[in-house]
């Protein structure tokens, strides 16, 4: 049994520590610290579903190695020597006509289109809407819609130009017209979203501008170029960019309407890529290939940075 | 079932049996050269008097409006009878191998799953597939089929359905060239006048709908052989030689003369015979359902005709190439109830009958071959009579690398076709690249 001066005691001991822990400087979390513990669970992530199949990726390029039999063999540099004496430059040269097909078609339909829409006209807020339609299909459906179009046996696009004496082409499958169709189709894809990021550029240019250029004299054009462009450089030049490095990635389309062919003639990077590993099941070929197409995608990244930075400092 | 009107040749169970077996058994000479390094998966094979368990199935028929409805009512049965339920998954036939492989490598895919049995080898080489044998005993498989759905001496899969394919006509626009069913052209200068004949009716009609995507241009290894190249001799791969040149710069001419049509795989073709604008393609019987079923034309059935391929001299046998379907079981997870279905699917009479109603594919077992609803069929026992009679398997179809020796095929002769290549350097290219890969 405790006594009542022991109590006593006790309490006066308690009351004493209370006061030492009250009085003392409370704990602070550094600001260093706390970032970092904000950012742990972002990089942890990016780690396991970035990082590791990237550097997994990467290091397979320097292996033999196949996607359906077990085991290894380390080459060193021998695929990166076979991608670039094998078709890389002439894969180089397909991607970088798709990519600048389908950047620069859907930015001139785009800007003309977000040029119309600035207008006072009437029915321009329907017609936003409806042209968002085509950004909103979904890839593989813009592909089976073109698929069909373009079919050189019982498509559209020969029955619309029979009657006026055009000969039926196999526009799918004859090297001079596979790409071409491959980018109208991407084009017909990604121009909305061109002219929803120029309208919104476009609406931010003062009207005093145009007004008072307008009352010295000069023209829709002058006007055009003299004002509206050089307003917009900065959103041009970033959704030029953007589009650019997401083109030269693009797989969907090109896949599905042509799957790389004829004879290779409309092969990127991206179905090259995935044919290599999952139709030859050969992942060091693939791996080498990838590698290459990081490289130059990084180079088009430190454009945009570069971009980004100049633009943030304006 | 769609039985023909057409003059049924003086025909017996028998006769369709020995035909049947004639055309399998090349299967067996074909299947004996095996390169493969692959293993069945340990465990035996089948319930064994356990429980059934849930599963998966993988079929492409799964994915094709005319076949579905058989595949269904099996799976159906399947899961009332035994009380489980069958998760089924499906790939478009021209992605299937590649698809199932990614998903059994990666253990995805545990089940039954439906295979071609040229793919065999490359699902062999993966080490997850069950060796089948005690499942195929004592179940009336022919000898032939077994043997068919054979790898390295493995039994990888039960056979299902073992035929052929073939070139399948329109009869009623044949017959506005003069060209009876019966008399259709045995040589191959005789089979490009009538394709020229065709042609010549106008209309936009394409004489001869033949493969010209790459997907699909593996027809041409038949060709290949019709112009005398073995494909293989011995364990090297042969393409390149005279015979395979020479069918590939024929394949061009018909091309360049628009005797055959641009941008055309199997499923092209079928729209394009349905719609009565081929008069001649490539298919399995399967393809009957395919093309009835979407024609404007309600009697394009009785006007299907099976011909036997055009030889290159008279006198010549004609080629055609096996094509059968089997399941095969990748082992894991529902392993043990996915082989007793295979077994259920291959042979249980009953549902091979009410398969063969419906995809009119010829089934493996010496009861059902010798069952009246087969032996009735018609245009089964033409194309059993004129084609798979002298079919013979792909003998590329023994290396583990086969789909990519195909693809690698393929990809040439298409840039033959297009004119980015001439078929001499074409060919040459192609078989070192298959030799490559062959190993």
């Amino acid at each position: 049994m405790t006594t009542a001066p022991e109590l006593t005691q006790a309490n006066k001991s308690h009351t004493k520590s209370l006061r030492a822990s009250l009085s003392s400087k409370p704990q602070r979390l550094g600001d260093g610290i706390f970032a970092i513990l904000l950012v742990v669970p972002g990089l942890a992530l990016m780690a396991v579903v970035v990082a590791y199949p990237l550097v997994s990726a990467l290091v397979t390029a320097f292996f033999k190695q196949s996607l359906v039999l077990p085991g290894r063999e380390f080459v060193g540099l021998q695929n990166i020597i076979d991608v670039l004496q094998g078709n890389f430059f002439q894969l180089l040269q397909q991607t970088l006509v798709f990519t600048l097909g389908t950047t620069i078609a859907p930015f001139v339909i785009g800007f003309a289109l977000a040029l119309a829409l600035n207008t006072q006209i009437r029915g321009t807020k329907i017609m936003r809407g409806l042209m968002l339609i085509p950004w909103l299909v979904p890839g593989v459906v813009v592909s089976f819609l073109w698929m069909w179009i373009f079919n050189a046996n019982y498509g559209v696009m020969n029955a619309i130009l029979e009657p006026f004496g055009i000969e039926p082409q196999a526009w799918l499958a004859q090297p001079g017209t596979a790409m071409f169709a491959v980018i109208v189709a991407k084009t017909w894809q990604s121009f909305p979203w061109m002219m929803v990021m120029l309208l919104a550029g476009l609406q931010t240019v003062p009207r005093e501008l145009h007004e008072a250029a307008e009352m010295d004299g000069a023209g829709t054009i002058r006007r055009f170029f003299s004002i509206t462009v050089p307003q917009l450089s900065g959103i041009i030049g970033l959704v030029v960019l953007l589009e650019f490095i997401w083109n030269f990635q693009h797989f969907d389309i090109i896949y599905v309407l042509t799957g790389g062919g004829p004879a290779g003639t409309t092969e990127t990077f991206a179905t090259s890529v995935y044919e290599t590993a999952f139709h030859g099941f050969d992942l060091g070929r693939a791996g080498a290939l990838g590698l290459l197409w990081l490289v130059l995608l990084m180079a088009l990244v430190v454009v945009y940075v570069r971009f980004s930075e100049k633009g943030e400092k304006r | 079932m769609s039985a023909s009107p057409l003059p049924n040749p003086a025909f017996t169970r028998r006769r369709a049996l020995q035909l049947f077996g004639l055309g399998a058994a090349t299967v067996a000479l074909a299947g004996c050269s095996p390169t493969g390094t692959s293993g069945a998966a340990s465990g035996a094979a089948g319930l064994n008097g356990a429980d059934p368990t849930d599963f998966a199935f993988a079929s492409w028929s799964l994915t094709e409006e005319a076949a579905k409805p058989a595949l269904e009512a099996i799976i159906a049965d399947y899961e009332k009878a035994n009380g489980v339920s069958v998760k089924p998954t499906a790939f478009p036939y021209n992605e299937y191998i590649n698809q199932l492989m990614l998903q059994v490598t990666g253990g995805q895919f545990t089940g039954a799953a439906h295979v071609d049995v040229a793919w065999l080898g490359s699902l062999a080489a993966t080490g997850k597939l069950q060796d089948l044998s005690s499942l195929a005993k004592g179940r009336g498989y022919t000898d032939a089929a077994l043997t068919a759905a054979t790898f390295d001496g493995v039994q990888y899969a039960l056979p299902w359905t073992i035929g052929a394919i073939g070139l399948v006509t329109n009869s009623e626009i044949l017959g506005k060239v003069g060209v009876a069913p019966d008399a259709f052209p045995t040589t191959i200068d005789d089979f490009e006048k009538t394709l020229k004949d065709l042609k010549g009716l106008g209309g936009g009609l394409i004489p001869y709908a033949a493969s010209t995507k790459a997907a699909q241009l593996k027809d041409i290894l038949i060709w290949m052989q019709t112009f005398g190249s073995p494909l293989v001799d011995g364990d090297t791969i042969t393409i390149g030689d005279d015979a395979s040149i020479e069918a590939v710069a024929w394949y061009k001419s018909l091309y360049d003369q628009g005797l055959i049509a641009a941008d055309v795989d199997r499923f092209d073709a079928r729209s394009l015979f349905a719609q009565g604008r081929a008069a001649i393609y490539d298919d399995a019987p399967v393809g009957r359902g395919a093309v009835t079923g979407e024609s404007p034309d309600p009697d394009l059935g009785s006007k299907l005709v099976p011909v036997s391929r055009p030889v290159l001299a008279a006198g010549d046998t004609p080629r055609a190439l096996v094509w059968g379907g089997a399941i095969a079981v990748v082992s894991g997870s529902g392993a043990a109830t996915a082989g007793d279905f295979a077994q259920f699917a291959t042979s249980d009479l009953d549902t091979i009958l009410a398969d063969y109603a419906v995809r009119g594919l010829p089934p493996a077992t010496e009861d059902a071959l010798s069952s009246d609803a087969i032996a009735s069929d018609v245009f089964g026992t033409q194309f059993s009579e004129r084609i798979t009679a002298t079919a013979t398997a792909n003998p590329l179809w023994a290396f583990t690398a086969y789909s990519q020796i195909e693809a690698e095929v393929a990809d040439r002769v298409q840039a033959v076709l297009v004119g980015s290549s001439s078929p001499k350097d074409a060919m040459k290219e192609a078989g070192a690249a298959a030799r490559k890969l062959a190993g």
